[in-house]
Formats: structure tokens, C-alpha cells, sequence
């Protein structure tokens, strides 16, 4: 990752050879190897297709697309010939044999087709319909009797197929192979009989999705959608994943002001045509319950309240605490609110205690974070699929980042080496054809310096990149030892999140000590920088970094025990009088009793969110923000990548953070702010990225994992894609495709603690216990790994422990 | 002739008019007198299957030929203890606006179940806008005496094709003892 | 021999107590030049197949020399010799009897192919319904290997060759062979994307070469007697002699081996003729792929290039007899049953297709036609023949179009009469079928 931007991408690409043909008359100059079919696109020829896909391997199977080229006795599927120097080919504009060619075919295509367009989710968007429409006969000739299936099948809980539909283009089984990795799904039979089936399993893919996408009939349809709408009443808006840091190009389809479902938008640059399941049907939350009015709290109780007599009681009790207000923003912000919650915090509320982070983090962290991420870009996604090896630290792509995860593999598949640094070779390295590294969690940095002579040759080629994921955090020493590793290798890297709105917020200096635009607040020229831009003298910017959530928990928690110390009598005055929290999840950080705890005792809580949650509910005022189908804005992408987008369905009674917290500023008697996005995103365009001196990251010693003793073990974990994430709500077919809660031991630790393939293990610490059964798994001596948040495996909230830490393994009772 | 005084004239036309015949309808009295020509397009009308599930399969068809835009339609899934309408799919939600419709009758054309057809009705005036977008229920076809109101199942052994050949012309005992179970444990609930 | 223009060269000893034994091959020359021909350079060995003109004898006919040739050398990668003897044809029995007859010849081609396209793995892939070939060949397998003619170092000549005999399960696309390679590879026998094909990317994408029984079979003869003994079978385009399979109405069906450029006629007299009391119909010259003939071409010689001219293909070169008795709309419609069944679903033309002329010919059958129909199966046939992806679709295409030019009025009798009623069905049955059971 470098602060400078790339200006070599476009030309170390390697020369292409161009050749010419002619298509229907016309010369067409195209890259050797480019099918007829796409060349015939590039001259707005469409050519009838169903089974071709630019992203899959030709297939040549469904015969709609054939065209005549000369010298050649058939005509030939456009879509698996490529164009050939000289080559003369007719398209049915041109040609009879082609023409009739392909009216044949979709007559034939027709005859098993039971055409129930009007029950079909895909009428009126189906590829089936148009070419019928635009190639086919108008009246049918075949009048026997059709194919029939029983109607539709669950090939997941999410996923619905009706065989009766289908063409056999097998776009959906190649898809599940060539793309996803998980071919679940394949033909069956043979004929007329030939259909798409499951084996044992369910097509329990992570972007089974896609398949329904990409079905050029109604063969494939979803639970989520199925008779909810019709393409002609959907009203679509192109919009960003708000899911993950991956930055999903997505297209978003309403009705009567509601969701009806999520597309996969076409991004070559991002996520190519392809997202993942949990940002195409995780969006029902946005329609459940929602904080529809202000709410104060009078007598120990929340009430409704008009917007102004919230804004009043909270911006009187936020500006009775100026300068010992913390604020808390989460991770899902958009960049443009980040930076509002960024510039209040300073400006309004006289204060440098701001932490995107809620979730384990540490104060290396920190300085990494502000030293080396804010306000840089990295290797790109085009990148990562042309490097030589990438080595994974800290990050299971397909769990924390899907799109990377496809990339990676599409990438494996052209001869990219994957290693990965983790305690087994997870399905996804290995359907990554990736190497692990055997890392017991705590031990990162250690293994990161001492890497094998192999895989470190293989990040020392050009193009080589590594990626960092976020639970680097609780990793001791691990930015300081991928620094030594950068500078030993000379690998690219990039530090990829997990949440959508981390890295923009990092950017917009949502991080204690930084200000915006990787500005250290230190630095006397970033402060006059910013303080010129903020309007307001460079000494009233906070002079010391302040704290992060860690540290704002303990500071109450130390708050109130002097405060109990201090007795009733006297006047105490707490070092820190208020907290603002943005949407912050209470289970994700670790010890969340103490954080909660920490919310009840604060003497002022200010919420700002969009549903009922645990901070609302101790909340004294809390303020309804917009949605993101709401609201415009943008999330940055783990490469530091822009993702604009607009509002879906404006609401005229629902703000952004941005807007509430310009009215708290009035309400502060302060200059307002900034409120719309894009004067927000001109201001912050406008400032630049620092280009001084910065935060050195401080030489943090690799840290080595825990020695378990008997009858213990060293935590893994991580989340698994789908999970009991709040986002998640409101989808329960989605959620019937979550991967099973298990336990992962080695035989021989397994055998070590009693414990049997088939029987239940119970994972212990003093706060608490999961019992789940066990899956004996190839993987480092004396680690237990579980999922850590799933259903019936709640890590931080049962164990109380994080990864790395030490816990007790015994049998569970069966 | 020697010219009436003008009041008298005017009387004479009073009175020659008496003996003409008469124009005037007497609605809504005697209106069964004139009924509206047989391709009248009156309000529309959602039918029934003879055996009283539902025709429409809620596939919107008639919302998108509408030129008005004066239907809204949802469809839904028949769940296996909730069965409006043979086949997969049900109609909902459905309203007309009749302060949007224009009676062009395109909705019919585009109806591929015939469930949307038109009846006579032009009484269509009312005293507030709520009152004019009709619902499902006020759109439904009446029950006939071989019909059970939906949701119950289709006839036992039949297919959802034997509904649109005809096959079916009654409801059947068991589709009765379903519905009447269920109506008994309505009326339970509301007790 | 003479007298006769049969030249029984791969049958001449099937008469022997046990022909199929390694003795009895060895006791006929068998393997007896192989060791010589292992030392001579490969590439000499595939000269000698090109000279002598040998084509494939799997239906399609290409040259077989330079198929072979095509195999990449010092690419670096293993190479296969793969033996279709998936012979799964309506009206095709010729493999099956080689390899229960003469199982060693086609082993002792096997080696000689193997050597010539430096392959050091051969799969025999044999239909996996005919459970006796798959013993006979297993055992003659193992009796070579037992006398060093298969495994490691083959005779001191320092040539190591495997070969596997794979059973199939049971698919007729598997006798394309694509397909056969995907089936050999424990995948579902479907057709392949060609280019690249098998000679550059076959089993496991190495370089591989599948040819049929009866081709690999000829092998050790052409390289034992040397070309010109070849070429001086058959004609100068198709030369060398052939295993003709006669079956149908005929008086004695069976396997007669002549050389290409021989006579339907000819070939009816050595099966005696068409059964006592009948006329002959019409023939198809190798298995239901190929469109039929009538008594008119009962001159023609049987040669890839004249059976093309005459309207039809030599295809396997099993010609099927069919006398005045057979209906030709239940003929036709039993072969659109098997290609229906058969089809692999993996092309639109093909599964659809078969699906839906299928359907009308049986109406056809059933005697309620429709007129327009006639002519619509043909137009279909049309819309699959040239547009399918593999040759499946070709073959399905081509019964009704040919039988349409001679029997036209026999379909559109069939729109008011089932054939049924027409042709009796015991007259036509060439063994009478149990009472009560129609054919």
C-alpha cells in the first residue's frame, strides 16, 4: 500500500494482438481470442444467446447463437468460435442459414418451456421472452404434450427450482463450479429428462444467488422474492453493498417504498457481475421495526419526543459536557457521516475521544491505522488477479470479504499462488487451491517474521500482495512484523475490514490522534490545515490524542467507582459526562457486559440510530437516522476505492447522522456544519490526502500464542459470512443456508480431552460455555476454533474471550 | 292568421308537448327498464372457479396493460394450509381505483385466467376517495350456491389444468367440510 | 478362396476350438512380429498406417495414420490410446464379435498404436452391457501381460504399456468420444467442446487418440503383411478389407469379411439372400445413423466415397436388410425411440428435438397423423441435422428424411391406419415371437 496513486496499472498490461474480421459485411478489429458473439456485441449485432456468459467457460450447449462463417459446412455457435484474422461471418441479419438456425432452436427451446409467464418472477425481465419475442414464431407448431416436473423444488432454503423452466443452459451449475467453487448444484439425467439437482447437500452456497440472476428463464427464483413483484413495478436504483468492505457494485429494486430484492450490479473493477448472498437477500431489516420519532427519556422512561425537544435536551446536555464527551461511531457509517461524526467531535464537542472501532482492537492498531491506511490506496481487486502469490493473514475471504474470496479464486484458477496464515486450511483456501501456513492464533507476528524460505520467495515476486484482515487487532506485533515482512519482500499490501464503513471512517479521521485525511493531530500544519477548513483557530482543536472505546469504558467505569467512592455529599465531576453513539453493536466488542455497563452509568447517553437496540434502550435521547436506502453517501472499499451511491427511496421525515448532527450544532448555538453529501464529500475531496510526516507505527514485539495446559486450548475463531449479524434479521431463508455451528479440534487434541469423532464438545471459560459438536479437522495441535457468532455459538458473549486466548475443552454432555 | 298574444303562444308549446312521447329516463326508479347495452363496461368483477377458488393468479398483468394505472396487485404464494387459487400463485392484494379508471376494459384482454372480467355496474359515485378504490373482497364474484369461499383446497385428485379445461363444476364434500371447519373455528375465535 | 471375394482376414481362424486364446493367435503369426515392430521408430509406424490408407472403422471414416499424426510429440505430457469399442448402433454387431473372437489381435494393435503414439496407458472402453466381451477381453489382457506383452520393458524392447479395460454404464453417447473420455473419467458422458480435440487435449487434457475396434484390430495385420498386401484389398480411396455385419430379413446374418469396394449384392448372396418367400425393402449400410437405400443400390460399392454419392454412408459397415413386410413409419419410429432415450439433453436441437418428432411419429404409428405433419418432421429434422452439438443429433435427423424420399406413402397412410394394420407385425418378425406378443 502506498500514499501515492498508481500510475502504472494501465501499462504493464501485456501488448494484445488485434485481429480483423468481418461480421454481416462490417470489418470489426477485436483482441485474438474474442468469441464471434462478443465482437458481433462490440458493432451492435445482438446475437440470441442463453447458455453464454462472458465471466464462464463457452459451453456451446443451448445452439441459439449459431451464425455462419465461411468455409464453414454448419453454422457455428458465435459464442464458443472465436473471431478468427480474415474470418467472414454472417449473423441472422445476414445469413438464412443462420437466421433459420437460430428460429429453430428457439422453437425447439419452446416446446418443454411450459410458458407461465404470468405466474413466472421472470416475466417481463426473462431473456426467454425477448428472444422468443424477437426470434421466435408466432404461433407454435408443437402440439403434443409437454415435459412435465412436479413444480418447484428447494435446492436451498433460499433457492427454488422449477425444471420445468429450465433450458439446460447450465449457467448455474458451470457458475457454482467455475466461480463460486461450491458445485452443489449439477445436471442430472439425460434428454428431454436432463435437470438440475442437488446431491446430498443443499446448494447451501455462499452466492447461490447469482445462479437466479444469471438464469436466462424462471428456472431458478428465490424464497425472498418469489410473487412478491413484477420487473414492471420495480423501480431500480444503483446502489453499494452495505454489508462488507468488498464494495459490491449492487442495484437495488423497490415498490411502493419498499425493498423487493438486490441485484448484483456489473462492476468489472469490483465484485465483476457477482455479489454474495448476504448483500443480495439481507436487507429485510431495513423494513423492520424502526425508530420512527425522537425519544427522550422523563422519570427512568423513554417517551416520544418532537425532534426539537430532543435536539434541545440533547445538544444542552452534550454542550454541558464539552470537552468530556466520547464519541463512538461504529463501523457502518458512510463516509460522508463519518466525517460529520469526525468534525462534531471536534468542533462541537471539543473532544478527540472518536472510535470507528467497535470491535477488538488494540492502540497498535491504531497507529497503524492512522500511520499507514488513512487516506492511502493499495493493490486493487485487477490486482489481486494478476499477482503472483497473495498471502492471506489474519482473514478468511470467503467468511470476511466474499468478493475478494471470488477474485482470489478466479485468479488461483489462472495459476495465482494463495497462502494462508491460520490455524487449518479452511474450505475456502482450499477451494482457492491455497497453501496454508499453520498459525496458531497469537502467534501471527511470529510466524509473519519467521516465514518459510518458499512462500516468502513466492511474495517476493513482483505484483505479490499480502492482505491483512482485521482480527490482526488482537494479534500482539502483527503490523510490525507485515512492515518487516513488506520490507523484506517487497510485497504490495492492504489492510482489508470487515465492515462496510471502517475504512471510509479511518479516512475521515474517526480514529483518537487523527484528523481528516490521515492528518496526525500532532502535526501543527495538519491542525492549522484542518482548523482553517473547520473555521475555527488551530488551539481549539483537542492538543492531546484522545481515547478509544477501550479506553472511554474504562474511563467510566473508573468514573463511577470514584464517584461511589466520592459519596453523596460531594460534587463529582467525571472525567468523561456523555457519550454519542452511532450504530454500534453491543456483541461485537469484546466484554460487552462492561460496555453496557459503561452505557448505563455514563451520566448522558446520546444515540443516534436507526432501530430499537441495546444502546437505545439506555439511551437519554435517542434520534432516528436514515437507513442506507435513505440516504446518499459512499463506503470505501478495503483498496481505498470510492463506492458512491444514491438514495433510494427518499424520505422526506428521516436524516442522515450528518443532518442530525448539523441541527444538534445549531441547537449548540456553533457554526452549522456541513449537512448535505455532497458538500460533505466536496469538503473532504477538497482537503486531500496528508502528504507530511505521520503516526510511525511504534516496533510492537511479535507476540507467540498461549501455552494451553491440559485440558485446554487456544481459541480460533472468526465469523462465519452468514450469522446472527443484526443486518441478517428479517430472512429466515437466508438464514436456513448458514453453515452448522460446529467445533474444530485436531484428532489428536480431541483424542488428548476424551473426546470421540461424532460427539459434542464443550468449549469453557469462567464466563461461560459452548457446547457443540465436533468436526475432527486437520489443524494445529491444542487450537480449538468455533464460529463466533452463530447460532448457539456466541464467542465473545458466552466465553468472554477472543481468539488467542486460553480455553477449556472437555466433552460436552451428550 | 292573427297572431297570439305572446303568453298564449308560449302555453301552446306547453301544451303540444303533452301528447309527444316521453325522453325522460326515471332513474333510479325504473331502472331495470334500460339496461346497459350487453358490451357495456361496467365495474369489473374477480370470478371463481366453480368450486369458489379464485381465478386471478395475481401475475399483474392487468396492472401493467392498465392505461390509468388504476390496479395494484401483489401476488403471494399458496402455502399448503392457505390455498386461494389453483397452481402456484394467488392474487393478494387487489384494488381498482375507480376514480382512475377509465372502463377502457384492456385489463380484460390481458387477464390470462379470465378472472378479470366486466359486469354492468355503473353505479360508481360515492363521498370520499377511500371509498372508490375497491378492494379484493368488493370485487369478488359472488358465491353461487355450488361454491365455497376460498382459501380451501382443490378438488382431491385434480390439477391445477383440470381447473382451466373445465373439469372441475362444483365444490366437492370435503372442500365443504374444510371450509365449514374453518368458519366454525372463526366464529370460536371471535367468541 | 477363390470364387469368393471374401478375404477373411481378422475372422480366418474363428472357427478354431478356441479362437480367443492366446495360443490359437499365437499359432495364426499372432504377435509374432511385434517385438520387430517395437524397434522400429514410431514415427515409421505411423507412415506405414498413413501408405496403407486405413480408415476409421467407427463410422466417420477418417484416416486413421493421420489422426495419429496429430498427436503432439516431446510436449512433455503423457499421451493415451483409448479403444471405442462402446458399440452400442442399432444394427451394428461387429466389435462385440472381435472381441470375443480375436481379442488378441485387437491387444496386439493396441501395443503397436500405443508404440507409435508413445503411450504408456491404454484404455479398452467396451458398452457396458455386454458383459462377455469385458470378461473375454479382461482375461486376453491378462494372459498378454502374463506373457510379457503388456507392462514394463514389453519384450526387452524397453517399452512400458498398461492397458485398462473399462466397462461403460450403459450410454450411447458414450460412443462419441468426448463423451467416452469425460464417461473414462468418472464424469457424466457428455460431449465435449471441441476444439481442442482429443489429439491435443483428450483423457486427463493430455494428448490422446481414440479410435474403434475394428481400426485398432486391422493394426497388426497392415504392419505384419506390409502395405501393399493392404492396398491390395478394397479400392484406391477405401482400401483394405472390412468386417461386414449382415443382419435383418436376410437367410443367414452373420459376419462376412470382404473387402471395401464390394456389392450389397454380393453380400446378400453370401447371406443367402433375402428370406424365402420375401422381397428385399430396403437396406441401410451400416447401423440406423445413415439414411436408407432400396434394391436400386444393391450395386453400388460398399465404399465410404460411393455409399456418399448414392445418398447414404458407410458408416459401421453393418448393413441392415429389411424385407417387403417391415412398416417403415414403426422402423423409423423405434430409431427415433433410441435416439430420444439416448440423447445426452446437453444441446437444445438434439433433446428437444428427438423429443418432439418422437412424439408425432408415434402418432404416426398410432394411425391419427396429422397431413401437415409429414413435411413438418422433415423441416424439424432439418432444424436439428448440422445444428447439434455432436453427431447424435446428426444420426437422429437422418432416418425420416431418407425414409420420406422412398416411403413417402406409407406415412401418409399412417394418418388414417396404423401400421399395425398394414404390416402385420408376426409377418415381419424374423424369429416368431411368443403368441399374443406384437412386435
Amino acid at each position: 500500500m502506498s500514499t501515492t496513486s498508481h500510475e502504472a496499472t494501465g501499462s504493464d498490461t501485456p501488448t494484445v494482438k488485434m485481429i480483423t474480421g468481418t461480421i454481416d459485411g462490417t470489418d470489426v478489429t477485436v483482441p485474438e481470442g474474442t468469441m464471434i458473439i462478443r465482437a458481433a456485441e462490440l458493432m451492435g449485432v445482438e446475437v440470441p444467446r442463453f447458455c453464454d456468459h462472458p465471466l464462464l467457460d463457452p459451453v456451446a450447449a443451448c445452439r441459439a447463437c449459431l451464425v455462419e462463417v465461411e468455409g464453414m459446412p454448419k453454422p457455428q455457435p458465435s459464442c464458443a468460435v472465436p473471431l478468427g484474422d480474415g474470418m467472414t461471418v454472417q449473423t441472422q441479419l445476414t445469413s438464412e442459414v443462420a437466421d433459420t438456425a437460430q428460429k429453430g432452436v428457439m422453437e425447439f427451446l419452446l416446446i418443454n418451456h411450459p410458458l407461465d409467464c404470468p405466474v413466472c418472477d421472470k416475466g417481463g425481465e426473462c431473456p426467454l421472452q425477448n428472444q422468443a419475442m424477437s426470434v421466435g414464431r408466432p404461433e407454435s407448431r408443437f402440439t403434443g404434450q409437454k415435459r412435465e416436473f412436479p413444480k418447484p423444488i428447494n435446492v436451498s432454503s433460499e433457492i427454488l427450482l422449477d425444471r420445468e423452466r429450465c433450458v439446460s443452459c447450465a449457467r448455474c451449475t458451470r457458475f457454482a463450479e467455475q466461480i463460486a467453487g461450491d458445485p452443489f448444484i449439477a445436471l442430472l439425467e439425460r434428454g428431454a429428462q436432463q435437470q438440475v439437482g442437488t446431491g446430498e447437500e443443499p446448494f447451501d452456497s455462499y452466492f447461490s444467488g447469482n445462479t437466479i440472476q444469471i438464469c436466462p428463464v424462471g428456472a431458478l427464483t428465490s424464497e425472498e422474492y418469489r410473487f412478491r413483484s413484477r420487473p414492471f413495478d420495480l423501480v431500480s436504483v444503483p446502489t453499494t453493498c452495505e454489508h462488507c468492505a468488498s464494495g459490491c457494485s449492487m442495484r437495488t429494486d423497490y415498490r411502493h417504498e419498499n425493498v423487493m430484492r438486490r441485484q448484483s450490479g456489473d462492476d468489472p473493477e469490483v465484485n465483476e457481475e457477482w455479489n454474495c448472498d448476504k448483500g443480495r437477500f439481507a436487507f429485510p431489516y431495513l423494513q423492520l421495526e424502526r425508530l420512527a420519532t425522537p425519544l427522550v427519556r422523563e422519570n427512568g422512561q423513554l417517551r416520544r419526543a418532537s425532534w426539537p425537544e430532543a435536539l434541545r435536551i440533547a445538544a444542552d446536555g452534550l454542550a454541558a459536557a464539552r470537552g468530556r464527551t466520547s464519541v463512538l461511531t461504529g463501523g457502518r457509517l458512510t463516509m460522508e457521516d463519518a466525517y460529520a461524526y469526525a468534525r462534531f467531535a471536534r468542533v462541537g464537542l471539543g473532544t478527540d475521544d472518536i472510535d470507528l472501532r467497535a470491535r477488538a482492537a488494540s492502540d497498535e492498531e491504531t497507529d497503524f491505522l492512522s500511520g499507514e491506511v488513512a487516506g492511502s490506496c493499495g493493490p486493487v481487486y485487477r490486482e489481486l488477479e494478476s499477482a503472483p502469490a497473495v498471502l492471506l493473514a489474519a482473514l478468511e475471504p470467503e467468511e470476511e470479504s466474499p468478493i475478494i474470496y471470488l477474485r482470489l479464486r478466479k485468479a488461483a484458477r489462472a495459476g495465482t499462488k494463495v497462502f494462508s496464515l491460520g490455524p487449518f486450511a479452511s474450505q475456502g483456501l482450499e477451494k482457492m487451491a491455497g497453501s496454508l501456513v499453520e498459525c496458531v492464533p497469537g502467534d501471527l507476528a511470529t510466524q509473519l517474521d519467521q516465514l518459510d524460505d518458499e512462500t516468502a520467495a513466492a511474495l517476493s515476486q513482483p505484483g505479490a500482495v499480502i492482505l491483512l484482515g482485521e482480527r490482526a487487532a488482537t494479534e500482539p506485533g502483527a503490523f510490525a512484523a507485515m512492515s518487516r515482512l513488506v520490507q523484506r519482500t517487497g510485497a504490495e499490501w492492504a489492510w482489508v475490514p470487515r465492515r462496510a464503513g471502517e475504512r471510509g471512517a479511518i479516512d475521515a479521521g474517526c480514529l483518537p490522534g487523527l484528523l481528516p485525511g490521515g492528518r496526525p493531530l500532532t502535526d501543527e500544519t495538519a491542525r492549522q490545515e484542518i482548523a482553517s477548513l473547520w473555521g475555527i483557530d488551530p488551539d481549539e482543536l483537542p492538543a492531546t490524542a484522545g481515547r478509544s472505546l477501550a479506553a472511554t469504558v474504562a474511563q467510566i467505569h473508573a468514573d463511577a467507582k470514584a464517584a461511589s467512592e466520592a459519596g453523596e455529599e460531594e460534587e463529582f465531576s467525571p472525567e468523561l459526562a456523555a457519550l454519542l453513539v452511532a450504530g454500534v453493536e453491543p456483541d461485537d466488542i469484546p466484554n460487552a457486559d462492561q460496555f453496557l455497563t459503561a452505557l448505563d452509568s455514563v451520566p448522558f447517553l446520546v444515540s443516534l440510530e436507526t432501530r430499537p437496540s441495546e444502546v437505545t434502550a439506555r439511551a437519554d435521547v435517542v434520534l432516528p437516522v436514515a437507513v442506507v436506502t435513505e440516504k446518499s453517501g459512499a463506503f470505501v472499499t478495503w483498496e481505498g476505492r470510492r463506492r458512491p451511491f444514491g438514495t433510494v427511496m427518499p424520505q422526506p421525515t428521516s436524516f442522515t447522522d450528518a443532518v442530525v448532527l448539523a441541527l444538534l450544532s445549531d441547537y449548540m448555538d456553533l457554526a452549522t456544519p456541513p449537512r448535505e453529501v455532497d458538500d460533505l464529500r466536496t469538503e473532504l475531496g477538497n482537503l486531500g490526502a496528508w502528504q507530511g510526516s505521520r503516526v510511525s507505527p511504534a516496533d510492537v514485539p511479535a507476540g507467540s500464542a498461549q501455552q494451553p495446559g491440559s485440558g485446554e486450548a487456544v481459541l480460533a475463531s472468526w465469523r462465519y459470512l452468514l450469522d446472527l449479524g443484526t443486518m441478517q434479521e428479517g430472512e429466515p431463508h437466508l438464514a436456513g443456508t448458514r453453515k452448522p455451528a460446529v467445533v474444530r479440534i485436531s484428532a489428536a487434541t480431541a483424542a488428548a480431552n476424551g473426546v470421540e469423532a461424532g460427539s459434542r464438545v464443550r468449549v469453557s471459560t469462567d464466563t461461560g460455555a459452548i457446547t457443540l459438536p465436533v468436526e475432527l479437522t486437520e489443524m494445529a495441535e491444542n487450537v480449538v476454533w468455533l464460529p463466533l457468532n452463530s447460532p448457539d455459538s456466541q464467542v465473545l458473549v458466552s466465553l468472554g474471550a477472543l481468539p488467542g486466548d486460553t480455553v477449556r475443552l472437555e466433552r460436552g454432555d451428550v | 292568421m292573427a297572431e297570439l298574444p305572446p303568453a298564449l303562444s308560449g302555453f301552446w308549446v306547453t301544451f303540444s308537448t303533452m301528447f309527444k312521447k316521453v325522453n325522460t329516463e326515471q332513474y333510479p326508479e325504473e331502472k331495470d327498464k334500460y339496461p346497459p347495452e350487453p358490451r357495456f363496461h361496467g365495474r369489473h368483477q374477480l370470478n371463481r372457479h366453480p368450486d369458489g377458488l379464485e381465478k386471478c393468479i395475481g401475475c399483474e398483468l392487468c396492472a401493467w396493460a392498465c392505461p390509468a394505472d388504476a390496479i395494484l396487485v401483489q401476488g403471494a404464494d399458496n402455502s399448503t394450509d392457505q390455498r386461494f387459487s389453483p397452481g402456484e400463485r394467488y392474487g393478494r392484494v387487489y384494488q381498482i381505483n375507480y376514480l382512475r379508471c377509465i372502463f377502457c376494459g384492456l385489463c380484460i384482454e390481458a387477464c390470462p385466467t379470465r378472472a378479470l372480467t366486466m359486469t354492468h355496474d355503473y353505479e360508481l359515485a360515492d363521498n370520499s376517495r377511500e371509498k372508490l378504490i375497491y378492494e379484493k373482497e368488493d370485487l369478488l364474484g359472488p358465491l353461487t350456491q355450488n361454491m365455497v369461499s376460498a382459501p380451501h383446497e382443490m378438488v382431491p385428485g385434480t390439477t391445477e389444468k383440470d381447473y382451466y379445461e373445465g373439469k372441475i363444476t362444483e365444490a366437492t364434500p370435503e372442500q365443504r367440510a374444510e371450509v365449514a371447519a374453518r368458519t366454525d373455528e372463526e366464529s370460536e375465535a371471535v367468541r | 478362396m477363390s470364387g469368393t471375394k471374401l478375404t477373411p482376414v481378422i475372422t480366418e481362424y474363428w472357427d478354431d476350438a478356441k479362437p480367443w486364446s492366446i495360443d490359437s493367435y499365437r499359432s495364426h503369426g499372432g504377435y509374432s512380429t511385434l517385438k520387430q515392430s517395437l524397434e522400429t521408430d514410431p514415427d515409421d509406424v505411423i507412415a506405414t498406417i498413413k501408405d496403407s490408407g486405413l480408415r476409421g472403422r467407427g463410422g466417420a471414416g477418417f484416416p486413421t495414420g493421420m489422426k495419429w499424426s496429430f498427436v503432439p510429440q516431446n510436449d512433455g505430457k503423457p499421451h493415451y490410446l483409448v479403444v471405442n469399442a462402446d458399440e452400442s448402433e442399432p444394427g451394428a454387431c461387429k466389435d462385440i464379435p472381435i472381441m470375443l473372437a480375436n481379442p488378441h489381435a485387437l491387444i496386439e494393435g493396441v501395443i503397436m498404436t500405443c508404440h507409435a503414439i508413445r503411450a504408456h496407458h491404454a484404455f479398452i472402453y467396451i458398452r457396458g452391457e455386454v458383459p462377455h466381451p469385458i470378461r473375454r477381453v479382461h482375461q486376453a489382457v491378462a494372459e498378454a501381460r502374463a506373457a510379457g506383452f503388456i507392462g514394463k520393458n514389453i519384450l526387452g524392447t524397453g517399452i512400458d504399456l498398461d492397458v485398462v479395460v473399462h466397462g461403460g454404464a450403459g450410454a450411447y453417447i458414450c460412443g462419441e468420444e468426448t463423451a467416452l473420455l469425460d464417461s473414462l473419467e468418472g464424469l457424466r458422458g457428455q460431449p465435449r467442446l471441441k476444439p481442442p480435440f482429443p489429439a491435443v487435449a483428450g483423457l486427463y487434457a493430455s494428448p490422446t487418440v481414440v479410435n474403434n475396434v475394428e481400426t485398432i484390430t486391422s493394426v497388426p495385420y497392415i504392419i505384419r503383411n506390409g502395405v501393399e498386401w493392404y492396398r491390395g484389398f478394397g479400392t484406391e480411396k477405401s482400401p483394405g478389407f472390412k468386417v461386414w455385419a449382415v443382419s435383418g430379413h436376410v437367410r443367414r446374418p452373420g459376419i462376412y469379411e470382404a473387402p471395401l469396394g464390394i456389392t450389397m449384392r454380393e453380400l446378400l448372396d453370401y447371406a443367402g439372400g433375402i428370406r424365402e418367400g420375401h422381397e428385399l425393402k430396403f437396406w441401410l449400410p451400416g447401423g440406423s445413423s445413415v439414411p436408407m437405400l432400396t434394391a436400386d443400390h444393391l450395386d453400388t460399392p460398399l465404399t465410404y466415397e460411393d455409399m456418399v454419392e448414392a445418398g447414404s454412408m458407410l458408416g459401421t459397415g453393418t448393413p441392415m436388410v429389411f424385407d417387403e413386410t417391415t412398416s417403415v413409419v414403426k422402423a423409423i419410429t423405434r430409431w427415433l425411440e433410441f435416439y430420444k432415450h439416448e440423447s445426452c439433453g446437453k444441446c437444445t436441437p438434439c433433446r428437444e428435438g428427438t423429443y418432439w418428432i418422437t412424439g408425432t411419429l408415434e402418432k404416426f404409428q398410432g394411425g391419427f397423423g396429422q397431413e401437415k405433419e409429414v413435411d413438418e418432421l422433415v423441416e424439424l429434422c432439418n432444424q436439428i441435422m448440422g445444428r447439434s452439438f455432436c453427431a447424435l443429433g446428426d444420426a437422429a435427423a437422418t432416418p425420416y428424411p431418407g425414409a420420406l424420399k422412398y416411403f413417402r406413402s406409407e406415412f401418409t397412410d399412417a394418418l388414417t391406419q396404423p401400421p399395425d394394420d398394414l404390416f402385420s407385425p408376426s409377418a415381419t418378425m424374423v424369429i416368431p415371437s411368443p403368441a399374443g406378443v406384437a412386435g
